[in-house]
């Protein structure tokens, strides 16, 4: 099945596999909350007014994590399993492989998301429109952050050599952006930065929606919003392309 | 005494040397591992700084540099593990003349190396948020040195019972992560809830928070006696490096 050029062959075949190999890994599914809970549990005792932004900032947290798992994942076929030359050879198209390994991991990974829901849910309810932001929002995060941690994925050599990456992108992306506290703590001058960045912006966007969480113009809500579309759907592309060109002998 | 035909008189062989070779050949080979360190106790100090009163900022400086010690054990479990799983140099360190107690000491001090300039640089930024006495500095170079033992230990006992790869991130993470953050280390011990404050108390971590805390002052920092702390501090450290190398299986049999 093509469509825009793109393969789609073996997609689904394959996003049951690589769930199914996740699934089997129930302590890295239930360890992978672990920063987001940490970073709750200091909330709690330091500052328990910011929770509810604090709340949807670890969903979205946990959303922007799935990379690094696609990141570690895809690297781990190719350098420790050394599959990839297994499927490239296989009917399964390279742009499957990659859709069906960032969707296997969402639906693996799912569940504890959805636990971080449910305690927003209890504690700061959404409204139904915000609801809806969240998933969209939460949607492009995933998109782009599965491209990029497919993109970083296809550079190394050595899967030791990648967590110190891994960290640090989920550190500068989730933990130093308001993504888990108020964007109203940044001085006035970063926040068309902070919009920029897709973690804070998918965060800022849900807290709009919610409102009175958050007080923007129009102009830096469009912001945000064409920004983090803009960052999933390019960096989507790119990895599609990455996917079939290093699917390649190089 | 008749000596080793093989390895002489010297049957422990230039341990931390090596080790430290190792050490310096991955930051100096990997930036980002030399960098990652140093940025993220950082980068949670200054999450913390957003959420927290500022007079706390000195008791969660000496947290990060108690918590980057103990994450040593975590990367010491990492290398140990692809060590024995995926290069297969376990057998090849039995056959040496290393013994195990000495090839924790060269893990250790191996993975001390790239967490040195983070504990460095959190030195000097301590100086410099609060006037800190020679004894003071004592205290604390005492407690990064026995939990950078006891990590150490409670990480490779860990790696020899790790079977794949893919399970050394999240046992580490579930390990090491927990144990940090069950202890007052960016938080005074009263914030905490009574039955986690009395969990705490079973943690080695929480002496050296307390001992360091209270030996400096900090704003924060409860009442206690110090050389109680102290006292718990090592002997909960020693029980636990004890069953972390009884645990540990160094060769077939252990």
């Amino acid at each position: 099945m093509s469509l825009l050029g793109i393969r789609w062959t073996g997609t689904t075949a394959f996003t049951l596999t690589e769930m199914r190999v996740q699934l089997h890994e129930g302590l890295a599914i239930v360890t992978s909350m672990i920063v987001q809970v940490v970073l709750l549990i200091f909330v709690v005792l330091l500052d328990r007014a910011i929770l509810p932004y604090a709340l949807v900032g670890a969903v979205l947290y946990s959303v922007f994590m799935l990379g690094q798992r696609v990141q570690n994942e895809a690297a781990y076929i190719r350098i420790d399993h050394k599959l990839t030359e297994l499927y490239h050879a296989s009917p399964l198209s390279a742009e499957g492989y990659f859709v069906g390994m960032s969707t296997g991991v969402l639906l693996a990974y799912l569940p504890p998301i959805l636990v971080i829901v449910g305690v927003l849910e209890l504690s700061a309810p959404l409204h139904a429109a915000s609801a809806l932001v969240l998933v969209g929002v939460a949607s492009a995060l995933w998109l782009f952050t599965c491209s990029l941690g497919y993109i970083i994925s296809t550079f190394f050599r050595d899967n030791r050599a990648i967590w110190p990456y891994a960290t640090l992108l989920t550190n500068l992306f989730g933990v130093l952006p308001p993504v888990l506290y108020p964007i109203g703590f940044l001085p006035a001058y970063w926040h068309p930065i902070a919009l920029m960045l897709p973690t804070s912006s998918a965060a800022v966007l849900v807290e709009a929606a919610q409102g009175g969480l958050v007080t923007l113009t129009g102009g830096e809500l469009a912001l945000g919003a064409v920004a983090l579309v803009l960052e999933a759907a390019v960096t989507f592309l790119a990895a599609l392309y990455w996917a079939r060109r290093s699917a390649r002998e190089r | 005494m008749a000596s080793d035909p093989v390895h002489g008189d010297r049957p422990g062989g230039a341990v931390f040397p090596a080790f430290a070779l190792i050490g310096w050949r991955w930051i100096s080979r990997n930036p980002a591992a030399a960098v990652a360190p140093i940025l993220l106790p950082f980068i949670f100090l200054y999450f913390l700084r957003l959420i927290s009163p500022p007079s706390y900022l000195p008791l969660e400086i000496v947290g990060a540099m108690l918590f980057t010690t103990q994450n040593i054990g975590s990367w010491v479990l990492g290398d140990s593990a692809t060590w024995r799983i995926e290069t297969r140099m376990q057998d090849v360190f039995v056959a040496s003349p290393l013994v195990k107690v000495r090839y924790l000491f060269g893990i250790a001090f191996s993975n001390l190396i790239p967490a040195a300039p983070a504990l460095a640089v959190l030195a000097v930024y301590l100086a410099v948020t609060i006037p800190v006495a020679p004894l003071s500095w004592v205290v604390l170079g005492g407690c990064l040195f026995v939990l950078w033992i006891l990590f150490s230990a409670i990480g490779v006992a860990i790696s020899s019972r790790v079977r794949s790869q893919r399970e050394i991130w999240p046992v580490g993470n579930l390990t090491f992560t927990t144990l940090g953050m069950l202890s007052p280390l960016y938080y005074p011990l009263t914030v905490l809830p009574p039955a986690w404050q009395v969990a705490a108390r079973f943690l080695p971590t929480t002496y050296a928070a307390l001992l360091v805390q209270g030996q400096m002052g900090l704003p924060g920092a409860v009442p206690s006696d110090l050389a109680l702390d102290g006292v718990l501090l090592v002997l909960l450290a020693i029980l636990g490096t004890v069953l972390a190398l009884r645990l540990y299986r160094w060769r077939e049999g252990d």
